[in-house]
C-alpha cells in the first residue's frame, strides 16, 4: 500500500487521535523525536535524530512509586500504560528497541513500567535513505531499509510511502489509513552506509578473551569520562534508582545512568572494581560487542554512529572494532 | 554456579517493595546489627533459599541489597554492617518500625549438590552472614549432610558475629565442630589468635569428600582460596558469594556486571572454577 | 605548515628517545580528515602519528590530571589556549609545572567558533617552541554578546536559559573538559550527600549550570571547550563570559591563566575593592 506525501499530515492526524505520536523533529536546534503538535511538517530525510527515541519506552526520569514515611509506610505503585506511536523511526533504532525488548522482557524478570509501554507502543519505521558518514549499521548485521521487529515499514517511494504491515498492531493501523491508502507504489530499497567496519562474526569472543590485551590502555586514554556516548546511544540502557522526599511523603523513581561515571561501581565501602577509565571504556566496549552478545545472542551496538558524532573526545568504536579485529 | 529460583513475590513488580515491621533488633557487634523482618499482618515477606538476597530500604533514604541470613515461620533476617548513609539509617531503626522489601533475588547455594557430603563453613567478618542461612538450613535438614565444620574469624572477639550460635547452638549440633579465630586477641580471650587463611591450612582439611562454603572479605577469600588449592581442594569445590553495588536486583540496571554475568541475577554463588572464567574485575 | 609537523614530529621523537618525557599528548588523525583525536605517543618510532592542522580542536592539558605523579615528565603539545589551562591548573595546585615538559606551538585558529575571538594564539609559556610566534589581535567585542544578551528582561533571559537547560542530558562533558573543574571529587558527584540528584530535569540542570559557572567563576581560560563539547549545543560560555564580563566591569582588566602566580580576582581581599552589593 502507499500513501502519498501530500497526505502525511491526514494520516498523522488520524494515529494522533487515539495515541501520543512522536515524529522526527527539531527543539532548540537539536533533532530529536517530538510530540507530533498536529500540523507540522514531518522530517522523514536528512541525518537521524541525533537523540535516539530510547525516552519515549524508556524515560530518563521515570518515577515508579509515591510512598509516605511515618510509623505506617504507605506504597502506591505509579501504573501508566500510555497509547504511543513512534513514526518515523529508522533501522537501527528499531533494533536497539529489539536489544531493550531482551534486557527488560527476559531472563526471569519482567520489567513492569518497560513492558506496560512497550504493549501499548506502535511502531512505524521508515527505511533509511540517508545515512551519515559516521553510521555503520550494515556492518553490525543490519538492513537499513528494513526494521523486521516494525509494525509497521515505511520506505520512499518517491511523492509517496510505501507501507507493509508486519504484525497484527500494523495491520491496525493500514485500516485506520484505509481511506489515505491505494495499492501499489514502487519503494527504494538500495540504501548502504559508506563507512564500512570490520565486525566479524569471531569477534564477541575473540574481545572475551581480549580482556588483559595491551589494546585497553591505548584506545581508553583520550576518554574524558562524560556520559554523552552512553546519553546519545540508543542501546544503553543502565539506570539508577534514587528518591525525591518532600517532607513525609516522596517519589521513587528511576533514571539514566552512565557506566562512565566515577561512582557507578563504587560501593558503600569504598571499592570500586572499576576505578579508572580504562575499566570503565573497556566495561562499555566490550558490553556492546562481546557480553550482550553472550547473553543475549546479538550486540549491543546498532551502528547508528551517533557515539561517534558526539564523544568531545572524538573516540570511535568503529576504530576501535577494525583494530580489535586485526590483533 | 547455583541453583537459580525467579519466583519473585512482589506481586506483579518486582521494583516495588513490600512494606514490613523490624519486630527484632540484635546488636551483633559494635557495628552490625541483626533485623528481624515480617509483614505487618504477621507474615513471612517471602521464602528465601539459603544465600539469596533481598532489596532492603528504609524508605525516603534508600534501598540495599543485604543477604537473607535466617528465616523462620513468620520472619526473615539480615545482618547489616555500618558502613555509609544507608546503613547508619538502618542503624538508627527501632523495633517496631516499618521498613521495605523486595525479592528474594539471585541463585542460591546449591542446596541439592550440597547432600552427603562434609561441610567446611569458611566465614570471616560480616561474611558469616550469607554463610548462616546455609549453616541453618543444613541443621534444620542434618540428615541430608555429613559432618559440619565452622571456621570463623573477625578482627577482634567484639567483632564476633552471631555469638550465640558459633558459642551455644552450633557446637551442640550433632557432628559438627565450630572453630574460632581472632586477628587480635584481649584480656580475655583464649581462643585461636590468626588470620583466617593460616587457621584453615592449620587445621589441616583433607578435601576428601568435601564442600567449602567460603564468604568475607575480598582479601580474606583470595588467600584462603589459595590456600585450599594448595591443601588439595578442587575449584569446584569451593563456593563463594559475590558483592558489587547494586540498583535493580533483577538484572536490567547494568552495574554488576562481571563479563556478561550479573551478579544479582546470575549470583551471587559461585564456585572458584566459575570464577576463573569470569574476567579478573571484581 | 608541513614544515611544522616535521619539526613537530622530530622534537617529540628526539624527547621521547633521551629521555626528558615519558610520553607526549598531542593530537592524532581518525577515520576524518576533518577530525583529529588527543593521542599519547610513548614510543619515538610513533612520533610520526602525530597531526597538526585546522582541526585539532581538542584542548591536551588536562588529561594530565589522569597522571598527578608521572615518573617522568609529561610531554604536552600545547597552544594558547592549551598554555593557559596549564598555568590554571598549576595555579589551582593540581598540577606542578616541574612535571611537564611543554611543547608550544603557536595556533592560527581552528575549526572552532571561539578562536575568531581568541587574544592568545601563542603559547604564554613553555619549553620548546615549534614553529614562530603568530600576531595577536585584541579582540574588541569580547563581552559583545553577553552585553546584547543584558539587554534582555528578566522573563525572557529566564526563558532562554529554561529552554536551554531543558536540553540539558546530564553527562558532564562540560565540566570533565573543563580545565578550571579540576576538583578531586566533583559536587555534583556527590550523590550520596545528595547536592545534585541524577533525575533530569529543569531545576536540577539550571542548578547544575549555574553551579558550575560560579564554580568556574574567576577562573575561565576562555578556551571554550565546554561549549564545543556539549552535545545538546547549549551555549555554556555565555554563563562564563558573563562572569568575566563582571569581573571585569568591577575589578577591572582581567584574564585567567596568563601565567601561574597572579592570584586570581575573586581568591584575594582588598580593602579598595568596590563592595556596593554588600
Amino acid at each position: 500500500m502507499q500513501l502519498k506525501k501530500t497526505d502525511l499530515t491526514g494520516a498523522l492526524k488520524i494515529l494522533a487521535a487515539d495515541a501520543s505520536v512522536f515524529v522526527p523533529g527539531e527543539i532548540e536546534g537539536i533533532k530529536r523525536f517530538v510530540l507530533w503538535d498536529g500540523e507540522s511538517d514531518v522530517d522523514l530525510g536528512g541525518a537521524n535524530t541525533q537523540l535516539p527515541p530510547k525516552d519515549i519506552l524508556f524515560p530518563c526520569t521515570e518515577k515508579m512509586y509515591n510512598y509516605k514515611m511515618g510509623d505506617s509506610i504507605e506504597i502506591k505503585e505509579i501504573v501508566e500504560k500510555p497509547r504511543q506511536v513512534i513514526f518515523g523511526i529508522r533501522p537501527c533504532d528499531m533494533r536497539s528497541i529489539d536489544c531493550m525488548d531482551h534486557v527488560f522482557l527476559e531472563k526471569g524478570f519482567v520489567d513492569s513500567y518497560y513492558s506496560r509501554k512497550r504493549e501499548n507502543v506502535t511502531l512505524i519505521a521508515m527505511g533509511c535513505t540517508t545515512p551519515e558518514r559516521t553510521c555503520f549499521c550494515d556492518s553490525m548485521g543490519l538492513d537499513p531499509n528494513n526494521a523486521p521487529n516494525a509494525d509497521v515499514m515505511m520506505n520512499d517511494g518517491g511523492d509517496t510511502l510505501v507501507l507493509e504491515a508486519y504484525t497484527e498492531k500494523g495491520k491496525a493501523v493500514l485500516e485506520a489509513l484505509n481511506g489515505l491508502l491505494s495499492e501499489g507504489g514502487q519503494a527504494k530499497k538500495d540504501t548502504a552506509c559508506t563507512l564500512k567496519v570490520n565486525m566479524t562474526p569471531e569477534l564477541p569472543e575473540k574481545l572475551a578473551g581480549m580482556f588483559d590485551h595491551p589494546i585497553w590502555d591505548e584506545v581508553t586514554r583520550a576518554c574524558i569520562g562524560c556520559a554523552t556516548c552512553t546519553y546519545v546511544c540508543p542501546t544503553c540502557y543502565c539506570f539508577d534508582i534514587d528518591s525525591d522526599n518532600h517532607g513525609a511523603e516522596g517519589t521513587k523513581f528511576r533514571c539514566w545512568d552512565s557506566c562512565m561515571f566515577s561512582d557507578y561501581t563504587r560501593m558503600a565501602g569504598g571499592h570500586d572494581p572499576r576505578p579508572t577509565k580504562k575499566e570503565r571504556v573497556r566495561n562499555r566496549y566490550m558490553h556492546k560487542l562481546s557480553y550482550f552478545h553472550e547473553r543475549y545472542g546479538q550486540h549491543l551496538c546498532v551502528g547508528c554512529g551517533r557515539c561517534v558524532e558526539k564523544c568531545p573526545a572524538h573516540m570511535d568504536i568503529t576504530m576501535f572494532i577494525d583494530k580489535a579485529a586485526e590483533v | 554456579m547455583g541453583e537459580i529460583n525467579h519466583e519473585c513475590t512482589c506481586h506483579g513488580n518486582p521494583l516495588v517493595p513490600q512494606v514490613v515491621k523490624v519486630i527484632k533488633i540484635t546488636q551483633e557487634t559494635p557495628d552490625v546489627k541483626t533485623f528481624r523482618m515480617q509483614t505487618p499482618d504477621g507474615k513471612k515477606p517471602f521464602a528465601p533459599l539459603p544465600g539469596q538476597l533481598g532489596m532492603i530500604s528504609v524508605v525516603g533514604v534508600g534501598e540495599g541489597m543485604f543477604s537473607i541470613t535466617a528465616q523462620g515461620e513468620d520472619w526473615i533476617e539480615s545482618s547489616i554492617k555500618k558502613v555509609g548513609m544507608l546503613t547508619e539509617a538502618f542503624h538508627e531503626l527501632a523495633e517496631g518500625q516499618e521498613i521495605a522489601i523486595r525479592g528474594p533475588y539471585g541463585n542460591h547455594f546449591p542446596v541439592e549438590a550440597l547432600k552427603g557430603k562434609d561441610l567446611i563453613f569458611i566465614g570471616g567478618g560480616i561474611g558469616l552472614a550469607p554463610v548462616r542461612s546455609l549453616i541453618r538450613y543444613c541443621m534444620e535438614h542434618r540428615e541430608d549432610y555429613g559432618h559440619i565444620d565452622i571456621v570463623y574469624g573477625s578482627r577482634s572477639p567484639e567483632d564476633l558475629c552471631f555469638k550465640e550460635d558459633l558459642f551455644q547452638n552450633w557446637p551442640k549440633e550433632k557432628d559438627t565442630r565450630v572453630e574460632i579465630t581472632v586477628d587480635r586477641g584481649n584480656e580475655t580471650w583464649e581462643g585461636n589468635v590468626g588470620f583466617v587463611p593460616a587457621y584453615v591450612e592449620e587445621l589441616a582439611f583433607s578435601p576428601e569428600n568435601k564442600k567449602v562454603i567460603l564468604c568475607g572479605p575480598p582479601i580474606m577469600i583470595k588467600f584462603t582460596s589459595e590456600a585450599l588449592v594448595r591443601m588439595g581442594f578442587a575449584k569446584e569445590d569451593v563456593i563463594t558469594t559475590l558483592e558489587m553495588r547494586m540498583k535493580c536486583g533483577i538484572g536490567k540496571c547494568g552495574r554488576c556486571n562481571i563479563g556478561s554475568k550479573y551478579v544479582c541475577l546470575d549470583g551471587p554463588v559461585f564456585n572458584l572454577a566459575e570464577l576463573d572464567e569470569l574476567p579478573d574485575e571484581k | 605548515m608541513s614544515s611544522i609537523i616535521e619539526e613537530l614530529q622530530s622534537t617529540v621523537k628526539k624527547l621521547l628517545e633521551d629521555g626528558t618525557v615519558g610520553y607526549v599528548i598531542g593530537w592524532g588523525a581518525t577515520r576524518f580528515p576533518d577530525r583529529t583525536t588527543p593521542v599519547f605517543i610513548t614510543r619515538p618510532e610513533d612520533a610520526h602519528k602525530l597531526v597538526w592542522n585546522h582541526y585539532c580542536v581538542n584542548g591536551t592539558a588536562k588529561y594530565a590530571l589522569d597522571d598527578r605523579y608521572p615518573e617522568k615528565k609529561i610531554g604536552i603539545i600545547i597552544r594558547g589556549c592549551d598554555s593557559r589551562a596549564v598555568n590554571r591548573m598549576i595555579q589551582d595546585n593540581q598540577l606542578k609545572r616541574e612535571n611537564l615538559y611543554l611543547i608550544g606551538i603557536p595556533c592560527d585558529g581552528k575549526e572552532n567558533p571561539v578562536c575568531e575571538g581568541c587574544q592568545h594564539k601563542n603559547p604564554l609559556v613553555y619549553d620548546v617552541l615549534i614553529g614562530t610566534p603568530v600576531e595577536e589581535k585584541i579582540n574588541p567585542d569580547r563581552f559583545k554578546e553577553v552585553a546584547e544578551f543584558e539587554k534582555l528582561s528578566q522573563d525572557e533571559k529566564y526563558e532562554y536559559w529554561a529552554k536551554q537547560y531543558d536540553k540539558c542530558i546530564h553527562c558532564y562533558a562540560c565540566r570533565n573538559v573543563c580545565p578550571a573543574c579540576n576538583c578531586k571529587e566533583c559536587y555534583a558527584d556527590q550523590y550520596r550527600v545528595g547536592w545534585q540528584g541524577k533525575q533530569n530535569n529543569r531545576n536540577s540542570n539550571q542548578v547544575y549550570g549555574l553551579t558550575r559557572a560560579f564554580h568556574v567563576g574567576d577562573r575561565c581560560i576562555e578556551c571554550g571547550e565546554c561549549e564545543r563539547v556539549c552535545p545538546m549545543g547549549l551555549p555554556i560560555m555565555r554563563q562564563t563570559k558573563k562572569m568575566l564580563k563582571d569581573i571585569n566591569d568591577l575589578f577591572g582588566d582581567y584574564e585567567c591563566g596568563l601565567n601561574d602566580s597572579r592570584p586570581h580576582v575573586l581568591g584575594e581581599f582588598d580593602l579598595q575593592d568596590r563592595d556596593e552589593f554588600m
